[in-house]
């Protein structure tokens, strides 16, 4: 080739500009992901960050996929769709949601609360941070309570329980499914039994 | 959830040192990269890295937006990086009388380093230091003009040119390589 | 043709990861710990090591880390109500798992960013149990075991997750306050 064509060639090049990648902002974890997944996420990350939602969850699923050796596609699907969560999370929350909340939120979502159990939470507990009842929540569906037993359970002593509460039923729920009761009928005893504990009254 | 950069910094500044560690294990590698590319080998790149957080410990008070400490070690790294760079090449001046000698020392890396890698650092290192810096800032770094005109002092029309020619530069230096 | 894309090739073999030996970040906080005690750097102008409410490290401190909280179980939680509500408080909570035919554990989690070298486990002699403490703020953490490498292990003590992207389980933890 001529000296001049390849002059002119390497300048169109530079006016094409085929390295720019748009905004790659500079998350250094983001490293560990491959060339081609990479950018993939890089832009879904940027999307949320556009829209207000959080990121760093974005980013640890991402790592967690890598670490376990997850193909690109699948990553991204991950990071997809915990974005598109968290984003469904803070409909229902509404827009003061701190960002623990709609990890949380996104988690029940994905253990399959609807929206409208995230918003209940939310009257429910006023002021207080909702955190703590969707990881109950999450976690007695992990531990095999049907959904909509679980999210009955804690609807109920969400206005009252505080959070030490909240603890103090799912770890007796987890026993009492350890030494062999049916999931729901753990929940159901239980939540009945805390509910007589809050009830005003009692010692 | 993991913790954003701004929570580790901020966890820093009052007290929790240990928080540091995180910030640390978190840059190691990306800026270890730039620290590699621009001095050319490891035990000089890890020098310049080690000094750039320390610096940043120490001054972590000027670091006006957490949210983007990333960029802000960036900057301290970039002028280690010339410090560091600038001593080597008066050490080598006093050395070594074969100009080339040091330019095409390899680098320790992994088993499997190819030729071109081999080819790649030798390119990188003909470069002229500002041009070097530009180019891996700019492409390797993927940092926008404005973030690297911040780093460098430099404006953005020479930052620019010293890209266009590092480029050239390149270009020139590796098709005399395939004529070897 | 190879001219045209000749720097491109140069880039994508610079922008390549370069992993740096992570006994870098022992040196750096030994430095930082060598460094003559200064007042605690104030943040925003204000200085705050003087009404400061949280855990307060001295630069020795930090190195014993481990040793210096208070373990907890996987599993309690306690919540604090939070007097300074501006910054989240730290506690350590300990992880433990019985594997006593493993050579290595590692802990990952969203706490190291998934990086299995940040929080090896300690093998307490003879028993098979590993054991290893970790600084958390209030929020919600997934995590798993990684034994000898390559076999990725949940927590049996702590709840799963539900969502499974990756086909390796993965463990979760609530640490109240937020």
């Amino acid at each position: 080739m001529m000296r001049a064509r390849r002059y002119a060639i390497l300048l169109s090049l530079c006016l094409v500009a085929p390295f720019a990648r748009a905004a790659a902002q500079g998350d250094p974890r983001l490293e560990r992901l491959d060339e081609a997944t990479r950018p993939i996420v890089v832009g879904l990350i940027d999307s949320a960050r556009a829209v207000g939602l959080p990121v760093n969850p974005l980013v640890e699923r991402a790592l967690e996929g890598a670490i376990k050796g997850a193909p690109g596609t699948t990553i991204a699907s991950a990071v997809r769709r915990l974005a598109a969560d968290l984003g469904r999370a803070r409909d229902a929350l509404g827009p003061g949601a701190s960002p623990a909340e709609l990890d949380a939120g996104a988690a029940a979502l994905r253990a399959g609360a609807g929206p409208d159990v995230l918003t209940r939470l939310r009257r429910a507990r006023g002021h207080r941070p909702v955190t703590m009842a969707l990881a109950v929540l999450t976690d007695l569906v992990a531990r095999g309570v049907p959904i909509d037993t679980a999210a009955k359970a804690v609807l109920t002593l969400a206005a009252k329980a505080r959070d030490e509460d909240l603890v103090d039923f799912r770890r007796a729920v987890e026993r009492d499914i350890a030494i062999g009761a049916p999931p729901a009928a753990a929940a159901s005893v239980r939540v009945n039994a805390a509910a007589r504990e809050m009830r005003p009254g009692r010692p | 959830m993991g913790t954003s950069d701004a929570a580790l910094v901020s966890r820093v500044r009052t007290g929790d040192t240990a928080a540091y560690a995180d910030l640390v294990a978190r840059y190691r590698d990306r800026l270890g990269r730039y620290a590699l590319h621009m001095l050319g080998n490891r035990e000089d790149a890890e020098e310049a890295l080690q000094d750039a957080f320390v610096r940043a410990y120490r001054s972590l008070a000027r670091c006006d937006d957490p949210e983007r400490f990333g960029a802000w070690l960036y900057g301290i790294l970039v002028n280690r990086c010339r410090t560091t760079g600038a001593r080597v090449a008066r050490r080598a001046r006093r050395f070594v009388s074969d100009p080339t000698a040091l330019e095409t020392t390899p680098l320790p890396g992994p088993a499997e380093q190819t030729e071109w890698d081999d080819i790649v650092r030798w390119a990188l290192a003909r470069l002229a230091p500002e041009a070097r810096e530009a180019f891996l800032l700019k492409h390797v770094e993927e940092l926008e003009y404005e973030d690297i005109a911040q780093l460098t002092g430099a404006g953005i029309s020479a930052l620019k040119m010293r890209v266009k020619r590092a480029r050239e530069q390149l270009q020139a230096i590796l098709r005399e390589a395939e004529h070897v | 043709m190879f001219d045209e894309d000749v720097v491109e090739r140069v880039v994508r073999n610079l922008r390549r990861s370069v992993r740096i030996d992570p006994a870098l970040d022992r040196r750096v906080m030994e430095e930082i710990a060598a460094l003559p005690a200064e007042p605690a750097v104030p943040a925003g102008g204000v200085w705050r090591w003087l009404t400061a409410r949280r855990l307060t490290l001295t630069p020795l401190g930090a190195l014993g880390l481990a040793a210096a909280f208070v373990v907890a179980v996987v599993g309690v939680w306690r919540v604090r109500s939070a007097s300074d509500t501006r910054e989240p408080a730290v506690r350590g909570f300990q992880f433990v798992l019985v594997e006593p035919h493993a050579a290595n554990v590692s802990l990952v989690g969203d706490f190291n960013d998934w990086d299995a070298t940040r929080t090896p486990m300690h093998r307490t002699a003879g028993d098979g149990l590993w054991s290893a403490v970790v600084p958390l703020e209030p929020g919600r953490y997934r995590y798993a075991f990684l034994i000898d490498g390559r076999l990725w292990v949940a927590d049996p003590t702590a709840p799963t997750t539900r969502d499974d992207d990756f086909g390796a389980p993965s463990s979760v933890l609530t640490v109240g306050g937020l």
